[in-house]
């Protein structure tokens, strides 16, 4: 469903990712890890297509979205959902009313939104947070807001940014149950992270950058074999047995 | 629609001060282009009135046969410097004498309709033909006497008073046509600035929006939205002030001006007019809000 092809990226001259290439199938559940500054965000943000690559492909159901015309750019983004290290919630607005603008944005009929809504916030956890504004919840809660607004249209693939990132060890464990529990649903799933545990409780495939190249991933053979840890033929297991 | 109108509601609620100058500032603008509006019909009816008015009366001689009379008010209407011929008869001449003398009916009883010769009275496209016209009307075997009616008393003539009505159209529409769109303008500048600030203060909303595919559309549309509505509000309550005090003043206005139709009479026909007017002018404020709002956001977008 997603194939980078050779992607370059550069920031004048900071280079952030360099001939960077892999595909994602559908209903994979990807980390993309590595150390700060190494291009995960970049990484994400081009599949958004909040950036545009320096050179190199990235398909998406089989179309260049980094030659998409702008006008298609907002249907692209409606089929990804997107959670953001950030959060980035409308402050002036309630749990309820941050998700409910996803669905406005697709063009959902509004009588379809409630059960929808009651439904992703069930899932979150956040039912009976739905009335209060972000400027009440606390950061998980608000990643959780986050998450519900990018479930809540059924999108194809989620992108996630370091979704645990400023959470505690329990909560971004309860999170991560959340992402599992999604991915078995059926969801494409690519999550940059650099939380050791959660990657290697989670047993999942792992694209692995340094300085904007990729490391280590189990589907290319381009990266170093020797890097290759036992978790990647668990990963592959695993999907062998979903 | 209606998340919409809700976002736009809510901006609205968020800076109550913006929305009140906004409405304000399109209230008196709205204000003044209804009492401008009123002043032009009026003026305009004024000097239709006294343009129309008849100003040459042809009395016929009593001998005169229907067939004579209306061969001869064909003619006349025929007549290219002639706009307009009724023709009056006795009886008629006799009911205007006794309206005209209501108040005192002794001097209706001394009367009798013979006494009241029928008449022809003659409207004229522009008074310099008076003279030619009375002079031909004159010769006429039926005609007995004719009159000019366009003095009105002292050194006034009707050419002066339909001159200096002219002027005084003149003077209102293009005075208030410029005083119009000087505070159209301000207006369109007002909300302009307002739905630039908008546009500022909403980016991170504008940002997030984008990033989960909300189309251009879809983000500008609550912004566009409050435009019309400062608009909308705007003219109804300029609107209704100034439709306020007509209604107020209509009766003293109409008392003043007698029988010159300055507002219309009827009931009906009044509200018929401030109706045209009220429609005229949402369309006219739903202009202004769009290209203005969408000139500020076009603006911001393209930084
Ligand atoms: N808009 C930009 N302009 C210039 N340089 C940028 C820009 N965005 C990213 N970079 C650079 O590109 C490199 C990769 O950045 P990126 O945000 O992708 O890293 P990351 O892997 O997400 O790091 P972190 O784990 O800290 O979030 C960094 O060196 C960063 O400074
Ligand atoms: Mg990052």
């Amino acid at each position: 469903m997603l194939e980078v092809k050779q992607v370059t990226k550069s920031f004048g001259d900071i280079v952030a990712l360099k001939d960077v290439s892999f595909k994602v199938d559908d209903g994979e559940f990807v980390f993309i890890t590595g150390q700060s500054g190494a291009g995960k965000t970049t990484l994400l943000r081009l599949i958004l297509r909040d950036l545009v690559p320096n050179e190199g492909e990235i398909l998406f159901d089989g179309v260049d979205i980094s030659k998409l015309p702008k006008k298609k750019v907002p249907k692209l983004r409606q089929n990804i959902g997107v959670i953001f290290q950030d959060f980035k919630v409308l402050n002036d607005q309630t749990v309820r009313e941050n998700v409910e603008i996803a669905l406005a944005v697709v063009g959902l009929p509004r009588q379809e939104w409630e059960a929808r809504v009651d439904h992703v916030l069930q899932l979150v956890g956040l039912s009976e947070r739905a009335d209060l504004f972000p400027s009440q919840l606390s950061g998980g809660e608000l990643q959780r807001v986050s998450m519900a607004r990018a479930l809540v249209v059924n999108p194809k693939i989620i992108l996630a940014d370091e979704p645990t990132g400023n959470l505690d060890w329990e909560t971004a464990d309860k999170i991560m149950d959340l992402f599992e529990k999604i991915n078995k649903e059926g969801k494409t799933i690519l999550m940059a992270t650099h939380h050791k545990l959660i990657i290697d409780k989670m047993k999942k495939r792992v694209i692995e950058l340094k300085a904007g190249t990729v490391l280590r991933s189990d589907k290319e053979t381009k990266s170093d074999e020797a890097n290759v840890k036992s978790d990647s033929h668990e990963a592959k297991k695993q999907k062998t047995n979903n | 629609m209606s998340i919409h109108l809700k976002t736009a509601w809510g901006h609205i609620r968020r800076v109550p001060f913006q929305a009140l100058a906004a409405i304000f500032v399109l209230s008196i603008t709205f204000f003044v282009i209804t009492v401008i509006s009123v002043l032009t019909y009026a003026s305009g009816k004024a000097l239709q009135y006294f343009e129309t008015r008849p100003q040459i009366i042809a009395f016929l001689k009593d001998e005169a046969t229907p067939e004579e009379v209306t061969s001869l008010e064909e003619s006349l209407r025929s007549d290219v410097r002639i706009s307009d011929v009724n023709y009056i008869s006795k009886e008629e001449a006799l009911e205007i004498y006794k309206k005209a003398t209501s108040d005192n009916p002794l001097l209706s009883e001394l009367v009798s309709p013979s006494i009241f010769p029928a008449s022809l009275e003659l409207s004229l496209v522009d008074l310099s033909f008076a003279e030619d016209v009375i002079n031909e009307v004159k010769k006429l075997e039926i005609v007995d006497q004719v009159g000019f009616t366009a003095s009105l008393g002292g050194e006034d003539t009707l050419t002066d008073v339909v001159n200096r009505l002219r002027t005084i159209t003149w003077y209102i529409r293009i005075g208030g046509g410029a005083f119009a769109i000087l505070l159209a303008s301000t207006s369109f500048l007002v909300l302009i600035v307002i739905i630039g600030m908008r546009m500022t203060t909403r980016r991170g909303e504008v940002e997030i929006l984008d990033l989960i595919g909300a189309t251009p559309g879809f983000i500008r549309t609550p912004i566009i939205l409050e435009a019309v509505i400062y608009s909308l509000i705007g003219v109804l309550v300029g609107w209704l002030l100034a439709f306020l005090l007509v209604l107020y003043a209509t009766p003293t206005i109409i008392s003043y001006f007698g029988e010159i139709p300055v507002l219309p009479r009827d009931t009906l026909q009044l509200f018929m007019l401030f109706g045209i007017i009220l429609g005229g002018e949402f369309l006219m404020g739903l202009i202004l809000a769009l290209s203005g709002s969408i000139l500020a956001v076009s603006r911001v977008k393209t930084r």
